[in-house]
């Protein structure tokens, strides 16, 4: 039945979007905003649905930077080449400011050296989570245009590390995805656990599109371990979860976040989820923080559950905060230097909602600095556009997910320098 | 305006570049007859080989050995040079689908181990910290790009005028004597192993010429860089160009990443904005579609190949 | 290890399936078809919705058989499927590959085969959108055969084992003791020569696209069981079908049927030799072995 959800989902989408767009603020200006993302690929859409419903928000507030704003989306189909030419062309003939995107760091990185970096263009990432950004920015080759939403994977495998601890497990198996992420991934966690006391008995790298992941699965479980660590994305996280467990491997699970989906959950049974756990970045303990997740299931009718959506609406949230404090016709690098001015600590706290954005557009207007406290937390960048948060610990319920434990911004780093 | 220039000369660097790479294959496959299904594996080593060769020094990896330019695209040339010699000798005996099966086999064993092998390549992260070369003389800019570009024109054009000539020569009969009949071609005394294993490596060298500049374009390359679409983008291109045609190879690899990206943007841009997220498939339809119905409409590519040229009888 | 054999044999009965028609067409009509396992796809999801109607209209069929997580509704929506995905492989080829075989050439066929495959894979990506799809949420647990050295098989693959070997017999009676079956082998051999024969040469052709349609839609259901319906199982499964095509030698069935074997054996293999990172290099590098020692495949003949 799940089929007919789909598809009625789906129509549900179109005409909310046709509602939105029936019921935004009549500007007489529209500015372009870029997006690139894999829209073709299964955890891609969402991604990008939930960047336009931010746009969308930001339109019923009366758009940024005294204009509506449209975001105009391309599909990267995961190609490194079509990524950067529809960046270009975006770039060029559409004259955007912003672009968001990529999602896959072999799909940023080119970008971001060949397009917007040359071009003066500031780029924002939801999930691109390779170090090679940080190392690319500490050269200061960025130029101070790249930011990215996704927390650095230090703060999930220490959290993953804790988990461990804290339960008792005395030994590991890893299952990643052989990306960038996924490797890094595996080589942090792998280093944290060694560091809490846990041994790790296997990590097997999982490939994106194999038929079958009964041998990964079969290797994992000949090492028996008590528990599993798991840096996936749904579709094969589910796939070797369900093998997994009908091989009779243990259901203590701990999962990276790009696990908490509905998706996930659902095709594998929460029956066989009550010993998982899970590792996030948070939203701040504050009255607004719900804001973001209620408008969401609103829109959607579903938790804000999958990879990267948190980030892909933070990142369009603050890249169109910062075009609205930069003011009309700003260039990239001022939309850029804006950032810091949205992601004040001291400013004034706003939340992810056209509410929000309402508040920030009249403190901006008097000068002021805001914080905004977006869907994955406190966004605060370093130097190097780089992003850290506070922590989660969750499990999966009937209806989503449910925080077990929160773990403030200095809990995550007097904990990952205890590791050390 | 200068917005609209400044995207299509980007544009006729990457169509130029692959077109390089459509006139390699072509000289295997139109002229030779070699069903190469691991293009791919050939441009990678060529990008992964410049880059390695020519960039700044990198933790955990091969690299940082900063030649001078030329001698780090002619370093990936040879990257490729060699990987296809080896895989020449190894699998030349065999013919069409098989051959395809078993060149595509080490494009993906390449893919994999640029993935897996960090210590080589920097795994899944990729190659970087790569320096443009000339880039403190002309800054990163406009102006950049359209250097970029007259270079790697002059090179197509080199590259086109050398393989008119290879294919106008004896050699070049030779070649086709053997994709048209192996057995009259060894029964004159020649070498059909031999000379196809010259076209192959020829081929790849070009091939690996192409993904240099491709690397050298985005100053950066991955194992995403490597996946088997290359492959079939650069096949599709020779097929709808016309193969065996060295002006319809250029012509096509312009035409048909003109109509792949044309067809992203004219969705992006024309498509009801309820549509925008499915326009990622609708693309790929639509590609699908314009390859079937080329093949089915003029099968033979639209400049096909001209037979007269073996015939030019008289040479001073 | 022996675990991983078992794995293999269980896995290599759907790629057997999927590479048995491959290798008809093939052999008849002379092209490498990547849009083959696109097949395997079509078929999986028309199972889908047919299971799901049939359940809807007679709740009564949505009773599972003994231990299987197979239903007697999925059982029918097989049957529905496998009628048509072979109706719609014969469609594809009148509408597509009749038309370039007519006036093109080897390659373009192969060309216009992978054009399928994009339209057909993103076509079901629109429609059924892009996540996965089960059959059944229920996990099914694996029987424990032994526990040291630790072996488990679970009841639908064991299921599907017999039933694919149970399919690839019938198919073998029907190509050596019917007229059809000469017939078939015929038109493999020399087709002009078979229609002298009075062969319909068309009628073959037909006949082998439903065989293939059905066969692949069968092993697309049998996939989905095992693991998860989802639209680009056909890219992921193409590749081990074709080197099961290939080991087992172009245009043998039972070069086929021992090729899907000896893929996934060796794809459940590997892991005990290499990190599991390379295990997507496997079945090509088991293919250029076979290819090294026998330059046709298993059981292929040379052929102009």
């Amino acid at each position: 039945m799940t089929l007919l959800r789909h598809l009625a989902g789906g129509m549900g989408v179109a005409v909310g979007l046709t509602l939105m767009a029936g019921s935004a603020l009549a500007q007489d200006c529209t500015t372009k905003i870029g997006t690139v993302l894999p829209t073709s690929v299964d955890w891609g859409r969402p991604i990008a649905e939930t960047a336009q419903f931010a746009v969308d928000q930001v339109n019923a507030a009366g758009g940024a930077g005294g204009c509506k704003i449209e975001m105009v989306l391309r599909d990267t189909q995961v190609d490194p080449k079509v990524g950067v030419d529809a960046a270009k062309a975006l770039v060029d003939l559409e004259g955007v400011k912003v672009l968001l995107g990529a999602v896959s760091s072999g799909v940023s990185m080119p970008i971001l050296t060949s397009v917007t970096v040359p071009g003066g263009v500031m780029q924002m990432s939801c999930c691109s989570s390779s170090t090679a950004f940080t190392n690319l920015a500490e050269e200061g080759k960025t130029e101070g245009l790249w930011f990215r939403t996704f927390a650095t994977t230090a703060v999930q495998s220490a959290m993953g590390a804790k988990i461990a601890q804290d339960k008792g497990y005395g030994s590991v198996a890893i299952l990643y995805k052989n990306d960038d992420w996924g490797q890094d991934m595996a080589r942090l966690i792998a280093a944290d656990f060694e560091a809490v006391g846990v041994a790790v008995t296997a990590s097997v790298a999982i490939n994106d599109g194999q038929p079958s992941y009964r041998a990964e699965v079969t290797e994992a479980l000949g090492t028996q371990p008590d528990a599993l660590y798991l840096a996936l994305y749904p579709a094969e996280g589910t796939a070797a979860v369900r093998e997994w467990i009908s091989l009779g491997g243990t259901q203590k699970m701990i999962l990276a976040n790009s696990l908490k989906s509905d998706e996930f959950r659902e095709n594998v049974g929460l029956q066989y989820l009550g010993e998982t756990v899970g590792t996030d970045t948070a939203s701040p303990r504050s009255e607004s923080a719900d804001a973001f997740r209620a408008a969401y299931v609103e829109r959607f009718e579903s938790e804000p559950n999958g990879p990267g959506l948190g980030n892909s609406y933070d990142a369009t949230m603050i890249a169109l905060l910062a075009m609205e404090a930069a003011g009309k016709d700003a260039s990239g690098a001022d939309i850029a230097a804006a950032v810091r001015k949205v992601t004040d600590p001291n400013g004034t706290a706003i939340t992810a909602d056209t509410a929000g954005f309402t508040t920030a557009k009249e403190v901006l207007a008097g000068g002021g600095t805001v914080m905004y406290q977006g869907a994955t937390g406190n966004v605060r960048f370093d130097a190097n556009g780089d992003v850290s948060a506070p922590a989660v610990i969750w499990s999966f319920t009937e209806s989503g997910t449910e925080e077990v434990e929160y773990l403030s911004l200095d809990e995550v780093d007097s904990f990952i320098a205890s590791l050390n | 305006m200068i917005g609209t220039i400044s995207y299509l000369v980007f544009f006729a660097t990457t169509a130029s570049i692959l077109a390089i790479a459509v006139l390699g294959l072509n000289l295997q496959w139109g002229n030779t007859g070699l069903f190469n299904g691991g293009v791919v594996a050939f441009f990678g080593a060529g990008a992964y080989g410049t880059l390695i060769l020519g960039g700044t020094p990198q933790d955990g990896h091969l690299g940082g050995y900063g030649l001078f330019y030329p001698l780090a695209l002619l370093g990936g040339m040879a990257a490729a040079g060699v990987m296809a010699w080896i895989v020449g000798l190894l699998t030349l005996r065999l013919r069409h689908d098989y051959l395809a099966i078993a060149t595509f086999g080490v494009a993906v064993a390449f893919e994999n181990l640029m993935r897996n092998a960090e210590w080589l390549a920097g795994g899944a992260k990729g190659v970087r910290g790569f320096e443009r070369p000339l880039r403190d003389a002309l800054g990163d800019g406009f102006l950049y790009n359209i250097a970029f570009f007259i270079t790697v024109l002059i090179i197509l054009i080199t590259v086109y005028l050398f393989l008119e000539r290879l294919v106008a020569s004896p050699f070049g009969r030779l070649l086709r004597a053997i994709r048209e009949d192996e057995e009259a071609a060894s029964s004159l005394g020649k070498s059909p192993s031999r000379i196809r294993l010259t076209a192959f490596i020829t081929g790849s060298v070009i091939l690996g010429l192409a993904g240099g500049l491709y690397g050298t374009f985005y100053a950066f390359v991955s194992p995403q860089d490597v996946l088997p679409t290359l492959t079939f983008q650069i096949w599709a291109m020779l097929i709808v160009g016309g193969a065996g045609n060295n002006r319809g190879a250029i012509f096509g690899a312009f035409l048909i990443w003109g109509a792949w990206t044309a067809s992203g943007w004219a969705l992006s841009r024309f498509a009801p904005v309820e549509a925008q997220l499915y326009t990622g498939s609708m693309q790929f339809v639509l590609i699908g579609v314009v390859i079937v119905g080329m093949l089915m409409w003029r099968p033979q590519g639209l400049l096909p190949e001209r037979l007269v040229v073996s015939q030019r009888g008289s040479k001073e | 290890m022996i675990q991983n054999l078992i794995d293999g044999v269980l896995t290599g009965s759907y790629l057997s399936l999927g590479a048995i028609g491959l290798t008809l067409v093939m052999h008849i009509l002379r092209f490498a078809n990547f849009s083959h396992a696109e097949l395997l796809s079509l078929g999986a999801y028309a199972a889908l919705v047919f299971d799901a109607l049939v359940t809807a209209l007679a709740p009564v069929l949505a009773t599972k058989l003994g231990p299987l997580s197979l239903t007697y509704a999925l059982l029918f929506a097989i049957l529905i499927s496998m009628v048509l995905t072979g109706l719609s492989a014969v469609l594809i080829d009148r509408l597509v590959f009749k038309r370039v075989r007519e006036k093109g050439w080897e390659l373009s066929m192969v060309f216009a085969s992978f054009g399928m495959a994009l339209i057909i894979r993103n076509v079901i990506g629109l429609i059924f959108g892009l996540s996965p799809e089960l059959y059944s949420k229920d996990i099914a647990f694996a029987m424990i055969l032994s526990r040291d050295p630790l072996i488990l098989v679970k009841p639908d693959q064991v299921f599907v084992l017999v039933a694919a070997l149970a399919l690839m017999f019938v198919l073998h009676l029907i190509l050596s003791r019917t007229t059809f079956g000469y017939a078939l082998r015929a038109v493999a051999e020399n087709p002009s020569l078979a229609q002298v024969n009075g062969v319909n040469l068309a009628r073959t052709v037909m006949a082998v696209w439903l065989i293939g349609g059905s066969l692949a839609a069968v092993a697309g259901v049998f996939y989905g069981l095992s693991h998860q319906v989802i639209p680009v199982m056909g890219r992921d499964l193409v590749l081990p079908i074709f080197a099961a095509t290939i080991v087992g030698g172009i245009g043998s069935v039972y070069g086929a049927v021992l090729g899907g074997f000896i893929v996934g054996i060796a794809g459940n293999l590997a892991l005990v030799v290499l990190p599991s990172g390379y295990t997507p290099s496997i079945p090509f590098m088991l293919i250029l072995i076979v290819l090294m020692i026998r330059p046709h495949g298993l059981f292929g003949e040379a052929r102009a």
